[in-house]
This record gives structure tokens, sequence and C-alpha cells, in this order.
């Protein structure tokens, strides 16, 4: 058996040295911190002998650190528009970019195309405090722009930060409009590695510019639009903090819509900071997030071996 | 439509039409003007008096203008040019060497031969979910790695990220044909060779892509700088904006100690200074963006490539 | 010729392998030599120790170069040496919970009840408890600053922290926009309560409808005779100490009324529409759009509102003047649990809190470079004080500092008669300790953040809205915070009589 390993150790030592430099780095950045999660199961308290050791002889708490994020009316609004939004992000997420990606492509000014990349970059530079202010100028009650323009049609002023009905759908808007710029690059990209003969050969058969798109790009977006989603599910459990707590300036009265795990653990542990709690919550996000996606691998898997992500 | 096989040859094929091009040019103008709106109005902010924002609120055009917020920002002089040298160079350095790094790693895991294939997968996206959190990260690199204080923990913690590895390796698969390593194989071509003479030049559009989002992330990355850096001339730029940010959201939340916030607010800047730094910090990167651009070429074909 | 590549290759990827080692061994070249207060023991008296502080604050440019002169003066006296390091603002509290978490070396460090809170990491075991150190090395700490701060911020018991000498009570005082009060001739003597503010905001309202006539931002509550077990959460304590019993705020008829007026005021418009979200007033003071708002005073506060907005600023009490947790926890220094040598930082803690030299050279810097003496009590900022302009209050003792240019003489003497005024809360000294309830806090804390701005700015009708929040808060679990805070006060009193 010791004989075969090293076969095959011999077999794929080039690319295993190729694997060297980056499991190194995870090893290091990501595997040795992990010990760290065990706070999770730890009231913890300091000590003059450092983190390791505060952390090993702090008291054992059981699952009491994970209590907080169940033993509560929020728990279930909590999980539930964090799931949601995520759900939402994801599958609109995708429409969009590949939209996008696939109208850039199509541009027959290519110059004009790149400048209009150019500029759906820019909001992925802005800040969400920098977000926060734009969106409060556009909705402020009494100096906002939107309540200018309702006025103008002869609608009375919105109380925007205090009426949770259209936040849903703000906050998607701002999510789309921030992040779709940079996600679709991944699908313009991919667009453009397709060998073009493919096109020409389907435009000789006489197909469409639709036909095109369903029978050539999309089947060969399929892939990199697998990969895109399965990596997203991982981190369905976990909400923008920023998007949740900027955007609507922190409005206690719009929690039922914009409050997330984030959030939730945010203001809760604001007072105390307990390390072992804010551990115990990224510990169950993270677990949950596993499991995602662990099911939807297998299920990936099982219909095309060559798009599952291990 | 009705195009001639004459003309078809001599038009672009992958062409549309007249009219969907003017719609699609149309949606692609609206939705830019969304995005850049915004960054104009940034920079219109920045240069408005402060005296007429606290006023007014923000305005398209603003009642009075001023340079103020730049003199502001100028007058700390050489500190905003160093960490403009800071930025640039984890910034540049950064890239080179992930990309390097996830490159490797990433080709390793797309090839169907490598054995532990599943294995390194899973070992990269396991990262992704998992994390040990801020204290024990922090250990490892000031204890362990000793780099408190030093640039390489702006460097190192955002060299490798599962979540690239995994485009890089989709990019890889659909883009460079099993027949083309092959190929190379019955060359006589090892492993490396193989990977920087036919995989790279195929995967271009992969690289920029990775390039391009590294890049972006070393750009703005603010967080490990607070955690590490203590010298205030090796503070990136987005850190510095970000600490202005955050100490002037401490003092407004801490106000209920008076003397404190008005002792303390006296040396911060307005409001429109904070968006003079947006404005700086955004528009060196801006100028970054074409230059992956050009590696976003239209259809390699797989021929030209096979010689 | 294919190996030679294919070693070539090889080559690349052990070099990009080796480099992750290699830059990290590098490093220690660039690291400055930490180990020299570490070697020394604290008996060692032939070597100087160096003491490391961190403190809150922008960090200046000539720290470095101030605390060489502050070492060369430690260093005759106490025969240590000093390295500051500051920490922004808004970044202290975080990256010093990192640090302290992470078994950073540190001596001396700045906590307060807003930045790196005292209690509780007091409570988490991150500082030294002091009792011995001060009877031994702090007597010129306890003969000096007023003993109000020292039996005030004792946690169970123990001090953990050398409060810094300032003002001591809270008092909270409506501030008027005295150009407006001239313009319209409006009579503020009458001002106290609330509600006699009415008239006053009507009359802008409806002269100067441009104008905010009562500024306030989202964390504005209105001021009931009780003091809060933990700043703003519901848990408090009536004030006249004539029962110790904890009660949820929204309950007390005190606080309904108060509710009630605030709303009557907000449809009235007195209030800006968006209070309950809104962050900062500065865009009001700055523009001088408001008409009176409320804030915590201390002597002379109207003359630094004065010159900070450009204009007058007039004040009227709104409260007796209260000795509580929190304005004694406003600002300490206390040493660090893992520091290695406790005893010279308590022996350079004693000296700053008493020795006007060293104490304002930490404030002020060098002198002929930061700042000049006018005469043997005031002094001048320099050009140079720009490189250093530290914030005076987390510094340790206030009142050994030089006047600035304009302040009058007897400005400490106002400081002293103000803090001899102040009355303490029955409460002052009690810190309440959440471990058993951390669930429940949690919870709590939420549904606080989800109804206190709205009802406390007047946004929502207390009406619908206080019910509702009591129904949450009960249901959150704060019936056994309190209850559990009951009993921690009860044992206290029972000790503390």
């Amino acid at each position: 058996m010791a004989g075969s390993f090293f076969r095959s150790f011999n077999r794929n030592k080039v690319l295993l040295l190729m694997v060297l430099p980056g499991a190194l780095w995870f090893l290091c950045f990501s595997y040795l911190p992990l010990v760290g999660t065990v706070a999770a199961f730890k009231e913890y308290r300091f000590s003059r002998q450092g983190f390791w050791y505060s952390l090993i002889h702090s008291k054992n708490v059981g699952w009491d650190n994970f209590k907080f994020l169940f033993n509560t009316d929020a728990a279930y609004t909590i999980t539930r528009n964090t799931l949601l939004y995520n759900i939402a992000f994801i599958f609109l997420g995708l429409v969009f970019s590949v939209a996008l990606a696939i109208l850039l492509s199509e541009l027959v000014n290519k110059k004009l195309a790149k400048l209009y990349q150019t500029s759906m970059f820019l909001p992925y530079f802005l800040s969400w405090v920098i977000v926060g202010y734009f969106a409060f100028s556009f909705l402020s009650m009494d100096r906002g722009l939107l309540n200018h323009i309702l006025g103008y049609f002869g609608v009375d002023s919105m109380q925007w930060y205090s009426d949770p009905t259209y936040w849903p759908y703000i906050l998607i808007f701002v999510y789309l409009w921030k992040s779709i710029g940079y996600s679709s690059v991944v699908y313009l990209a991919s667009i453009l590695g397709i060998d073009k003969s493919l096109y020409e050969a389907a435009m000789i058969d006489g197909a469409s510019k639709l036909q095109q798109v369903r029978n050539i790009t999309l089947p060969l977006l399929k892939p990199i639009i697998i990969i895109m989603t399965l990596l997203a599910v991982g981190k369905i459990f976990y909400a923008d903090f920023g998007l949740f707590y900027q955007v609507p300036r922190d409005s206690g009265t719009l929690y039922s819509v914009t409050n997330v795990i984030d959030t939730y653990v945010y203001r809760g542990l604001k007072t105390t900071g307990e390390i072992g709690m804010s551990t115990a919550a990224g510990l169950y996000q993270s677990i949950v997030g596993f499991v995602l996606v662990m099911i939807s691998n297998y299920v990936v898997r099982k219909l095309d071996k060559d798009s599952a992500l291990f | 439509m009705s195009a001639t096989p004459r003309t078809l040859k001599k038009r672009n094929f992958h062409q549309i039409t007249k009219g969907w091009n003017v719609v699609f040019n149309v949606i692609a103008a609206l939705f830019s003007f969304l995005c850049v709106f915004p960054f104009v109005f940034v920079a219109i902010i920045s240069f408005t008096d402060e005296k007429s924002l606290a006023a007014n609120g923000y305005r398209i055009i603003p009642e009075k203008w001023s340079f103020k917020a730049y003199e502001y920002i100028f007058e700390t002089g050489d500190t905003l040019l160093r960490s403009y040298g800071v930025t640039i160079l984890v910034t540049v350095v950064g890239t080179v060497v992930s990309l390097l790094m996830i490159a490797l790693y990433a080709y390793a895991v797309s090839r169907k031969s490598f054995a532990y294939r599943r294995f390194f997968s899973l070992f990269a996206v396991f990262t992704m979910l998992f994390n040990g959190g801020m204290i024990p990260t922090y250990i490892v690199v000031t204890q362990l790695l000793h780099l408190k204080d030093n640039i390489w923990a702006l460097i190192l913690p955002l060299a490798m990220n599962a979540f690239y590895i995994m485009i890089l390796r989709t990019f890889y698969i659909t883009g460079v044909p099993d027949a083309i390593i092959e190929s190379g194989k019955i060359d006589g071509a090892g492993e490396f060779k193989i990977f920087i003479r036919l995989v790279l030049p195929l995967s271009l559009p992969g690289l920029a892509t990775i390039g391009l989002f590294s890049t972006l992330g070393y750009w703005n990355d603010w967080f490990n700088a607070l955690l590490y850096i203590d010298t205030p001339s090796k503070v990136p730029l987005q850190s510095m904006l970000m600490r202005i940010e955050s100490s002037m959201q401490f003092i407004q939340q801490n106000s209920l100690n008076s003397a404190v916030s008005l002792e303390a607010l006296s040396s911060m800047p307005q409001d429109t200074a904070r968006m003079a730094m947006v404005v700086l910090a955004t528009l060196p990167i801006i100028f970054a963006y074409p230059f992956f651009q050009r590696y976003f070429v239209q259809g390699l074909t797989v021929g030209s490539v096979k010689e | 010729m294919s190996k030679i590549k294919k070693r070539a290759g090889l080559l690349l990827a052990a070099t990009t392998a080796f480099s992750l080692v290699l830059s990290a061994c590098g490093s220690n070249g660039n690291n400055e030599p930490e180990a020299a207060g570490s070697g020394s023991g604290s008996g060692n008296a032939g070597k100087p120790v160096e003491l490391i502080w961190y403190t809150i604050g922008t960090p200046q440019k000539d720290v470095d170069t101030v605390m060489a002169e502050v070492s060369k003066y430690t260093k005759e006296k106490i025969n240590a040496t000093i390295k500051m390091k500051m920490i922004d603002w808004g970044d202290y509290s975080q990256k010093m919970q990192v640090l302290v978490a992470s078994g950073e070396p540190m001596d001396i460090l700045f906590t307060s009840a807003g930045g790196f809170d005292y209690v509780q990491n007091v409570r988490k075991g991150a500082f030294l408890e002091l009792d011995e150190l001060l009877d031994k090395y702090g007597q010129g700490i306890k003969n000096t600053i007023d003993p109000g701060f020292l039996s005030g911020s004792k946690v169970d018991g123990h001090n953990y922290g050398i409060p810094a000498n300032k003002e001591l009570p809270q008092l909270e005082v409506w501030r008027f926009n005295q150009n407006l009060v001239d313009k319209y001739k409006l009579d503020t003597s009458g001002v106290r309560t609330l509600e006699s503010l009415e008239p006053l905001l009507k009359t802008i309202k409806e002269k100067e409808p441009e104008v905010t006539p009562f500024a306030m931002d989202k964390t504005y509550v209105p001021y009931v005779p009780y003091d809060y077990l933990v700043t703003n959460m519901p848990m408090a304590v009536k004030l006249d100490g004539s029962d110790m019993k904890v009660v949820n705020i929204l309950e007390t008829s005190e606080m309904k009324a108060a509710l009630e007026t605030m709303h009557k005021y907000y449809k009235a418009g007195y209030v800006a529409p968006e209070a309950a979200t809104t962050g900062s007033t500065s865009d009001l003071t700055t523009s001088g759009k408001w008409l009176l708002d409320r804030a915590q005073t201390q002597p002379l506060a109207e003359n630094l509102w004065s010159a900070s907005y450009g204009y007058p600023v007039t004040t009227k009490p709104a409260s007796d003047a209260i000795i509580t947790n929190t304005s004694v926890q406003g600002s300490i220094m206390a040493i660090s649990a893992n520091s290695e040598h406790p005893e010279k930082a308590m022996e350079f803690l004693n000296l700053l809190n008493t020795d006007p030299v060293l104490r304002n050279m930490v404030d002020s810097g060098t002198e002929g470079t930061h700042y000049e003496k006018i005469d043997d009590k005031h002094m001048k900022n320099l050009d140079a004080s720009q490189n250093y302009n530290m914030p005076s209050y987390s510094l340790g003792n206030n009142m050994l500092l030089y006047l600035n240019e304009g302040d009058p003489d007897d400005k400490w003497d106002q400081f002293k008669k103000f803090n001899a005024e102040g009355k303490p809360s029955p409460i002052l000294g009690f810190n309440f300790d959440s471990t058993k309830v951390a669930t429940e806090m949690t919870a709590v804390q939420n549904v606080k953040e989800q109804f206190w701005a709205s009802l406390m700015t007047g946004t929502v009708d207390p009406a619908t809205f206080l019910p509702k929040a009591i129904d949450e808060f009960k249901k959150a679990g704060l019936d056994k915070v309190i209850a559990e805070a009951q009993s921690q006060l009860d044992a206290w009193a029972a000790a503390n009589k």
C-alpha cells in the first residue's frame, strides 16, 4: 500500500509542487487559526499566558454560546431574512450579470463597451457608508430627491426610513447596482473565451442571434455559472453587514425586513463583546453553508461530474 | 439576417443588428450613468463649500464651490503621497504574488490526471466556508510569521482565495481542451512547459479576470492595515480613509462626553474632505481597469494556438 | 531541453513556496528591538524599564520625539522609559480587543465607558487589580484626585484603573442658540423641564420655518431622574434612592409622560422628521439653524461651544448634577493583566497624576517647540502643536494642566467646585455582571435597538408603541435580566451598608 502511494505521489509530483505554495498558505492562514473555533464552546477570559492558554483554560460552557441565536423571537426573522435575501441575490445577481455580460459582448462599438464596463465598476469602490449617504439623499423625508419627485406628481411625502414596505426592493436594487458590474466580468471573460468558430458555424447554418445565445453561449457558460452558484450557496447564511446596517441607517422600525444574522449578532454583542458568542455565530453560519455546499455539490456531481466543485 | 455569404465574411459575423445595437447601447448607457452618477456626485460634494453643504444638504449644483477639502488634504502633504505609495506597492506586488500562486494551484486542480484533485479542491473550498476568526489569525500573522507592522502583512493575508481558484479552474477546464494538453504530452513537454506554453495563453481572459479582482481586492483592503500596521507611514490609502470614517462615527456616537467630542471634532475633516478622499482613493484605480481589459481578447481560436 | 525547462519550472514553484517562509523570517530585520523592556526584571534597579502605553486618539507625528523627552524625565524620576502607541478613535475598541486577547505586550492602557469598555474588560480579566499597588505606589493619586473617582470606579469592590481627574458629575443642560433667543426675545429663565420648552419651540417653529427648533440625533433620550445600570439599556434605578429597585425604564410614569411630550413635539414639527436615524447634528450647529438641544456640560463649556460654533451658545440646567458610573468611567488608565512591570507602571501613573511637568509634557509636547508659556499658569500652542495634538481627557489628571490663552485663572477651582456639588447616584460603584444572562442580554439589546430611537425622539406614538416595546422586551427575557440585576444589587447594597 505504501508502495502504491509512492507511485502515485511520484506520478503527481509536479502537480503537487504546483499546489504546494497555495496549500502552505491555506494551512497557515486558514487551517491553523481554525483552532480558535474552540472559543465557541468557552466563556473566554483573558490571562497573562496569552490566547491559546486562556482559550484552553477558560470555562467550558457547551452549547450555551449558541443559544442566543435560537432562543429568541427574532431567530425566525433573521434566519428568514438572511436566507430570502441571499436567494434573491444569488438568482437575480446571476440573471442580471449574465445578461449584462452577453449584452456588453454583443455591442458593435468596442470602445463604448469598454467605457460602459469601466463605469459599471465604480459602485464597487464606494464604501457602504457612502452608499448609505446617497440612499439618504434620495430617500430623506424632507430633503430627499424621491419625495421631491413624488411631490411633483402630487403624491404625499413618504417616510421611507420608517416604512418597511419598500425596503426589500430597495435593498435588492442597491445590492444589484453595487455588485453586477463586478460579477459580470467573470461571465464576460468566459464569453470572450468561447471559440468563435462555433458562432461562425451557427451563422452559416442560419441560426439567429437569440438561438446562438441559447445554443452556444449559455451552454458554454454553464460550468462557470454552476461554480459561481455553488460558491454563493456556501455563503447563504452570511449577510453583507454594510448593506443591511448602513443603507437603512440602522432604523429600528425597519428591522422586520432588514435584520439579518450578522446585524443581529452585531447589535446583540455590541455591549458585552463576548468572543465565545461571536465565534459561535460564525461557526453556525459556516456549518450551515458547508452542509448546503456538500449537498448541492453532491447533486451537481451526480448530474455532471465535471462541473462539481470537488 | 438575409446577408449574403460575401457580406457575412466582410462584416464581423458575431454582430447584432443595428436596431438591437441601439437598444443594447441605451440599456448599457443608462446603467453606466446610474453607476457613474453617484461618483460624480461625490466629486461635486467634495468641491462644495462646507457651510452651504450644512445649510442645503447634498446638491447637484452647490450654492458655493470650494477647494477647501483638497487644501485640507494636501496640507497633510507627504502622508497622502506615502499612502498612495504603500497602496500601489502592495497592490502591484500582491497581485503578482497572488496571481502566480492562484494560477499554479488552479491549474493543478483542473487537471483530470491529478490524483489528489478532489482533495485539494475541497482543501481550498473549505477555507471559504470556515474561518478561525480575527484573533487566531492575528496571532498567526504576528507571532508565527512575525509580520506585525510589516508591509507583507498587507500582502500575504490576501494572496490566496479559494473563490478565485475555483473560477480560474473553470476557465482552464472550459477554455483549454484536453486534446491540447495531450498533444503537448505527445510532443514530450513536461507539465510546467504545457502550463506556460499552452495553457496560460489560452486562459488569458481568466487570468485577467483574477488579476483584476486581486488588484481591486488589494486596492480596497483596509482591514489588514487596521490590524497589523502601527506606523502611520505604512498605512495604505483606503485604510486612512476608513480610519477617518470610523473615527468620525465613534466621536459622534460618544458625544455624551461633550468636551471630548469638541476637542476631537475640531481636528477631524468635515464631510467634504471625506468625499475628496473618496475621489482621490478611487480615481487612480479606474485607470487600472483598461489595463486588464486588453487581455479580454475576443475569441482566440483553438487552431491558432496549435500552430 | 525539456528537462531544463522542467527544472526551471520546479524552481519557480519552489521559490514561490519559500518566499512565504522567507518573508516571514526576513521581517525580523525590520522589527524594532522589542526585547528592550521585557528582559529586565522589575527588581533590577540598574537598567531602566520600558513601559508600553496604549492610548486613544489619532496618531500624532511627534509622539516618538515627545516620548523621548518624557522618557528622559521619567528615567530620572522612576527609572522607566515610555513607549506610547496611539490607536485612532474608531479603531480603538476593536484593535485593543484583538491586542489584549492575543497577549500583545503592554503595560498601561486607556479604557472608558465608550472605548474598550472598562467594566466588561475588568470582568474578562484584561486589567490588573490595583488595590495593593495603589496603597504602595499610588499615595499621590489618592491624595490628589477626587476620592469620588476612585470609589466610583470600583468593580466588585476593587480598583482596576485610575480615572482621570476632571469633571466628576453628569449635569444635563439645555443649550440655546443665543442668536435666535435674542432675535425673538425668548425668555429662557423658566426653562428646566421638557414641558417648559414648548412656548420657545412654538415661537421658532412659526417664525423660522427653516430652523429645526429641537435639534437631536438618534442617541437622544429624554431626561428622567433614574440611573441606568448599563448605558442605554432599559434597566434603571430611581435617583432619589427611595427604593433600590431595578425597573424597566419604559414602565415608569416619568418616562411615559416624557415620551408623550416628545411625540407631541414631533408631531408639531419641532423635531427633525428623521431624528431617529440621524447620526449627527453637526450640520445644524454649523449652519446655526437650530434653537435648542440637550447636552452634558462642565465648567466653561459655554465658552468652548461658542468658540467652536462661531456664535454664542448659552445653557440652562435640565437636571441635577449626579455622579454616576458613566461619568466616573469616562476616562480611565488601567494596567494590563500581562504587564511585566506592574509596579513601575503604577509608579508612572502616580507621577503622571501628580507631577505637573510630566503631565504637561505628555499633553502639550515640548516647551518651545509645541507650546510656549505666557505666564506661570497660561500657555499658547505654537504651529508645531498640530504634530502633537493630544486629547487631554484621556491622559490623566486634567487639573495639573496649564491653562489655555483666555482661560480664567480659576478654571480648575471652578471644576473643583462643580465636582463638590455633585450628588452620588444611589448605585454609584455598582456594576452589573451580565454573564449569567448573556443570552437574554443579546435579545434585549436587539429589542432596544429596534424601539429605542423611534420612541425616544417621539417619532412614534407611545400609546401604541410603548406597550408593544414593553411586550417585546418581556419576550426577550428582560424580566429575567432585571431579576438577576436586582439580586446582584441587593447583595451589593448589603455589602456596602
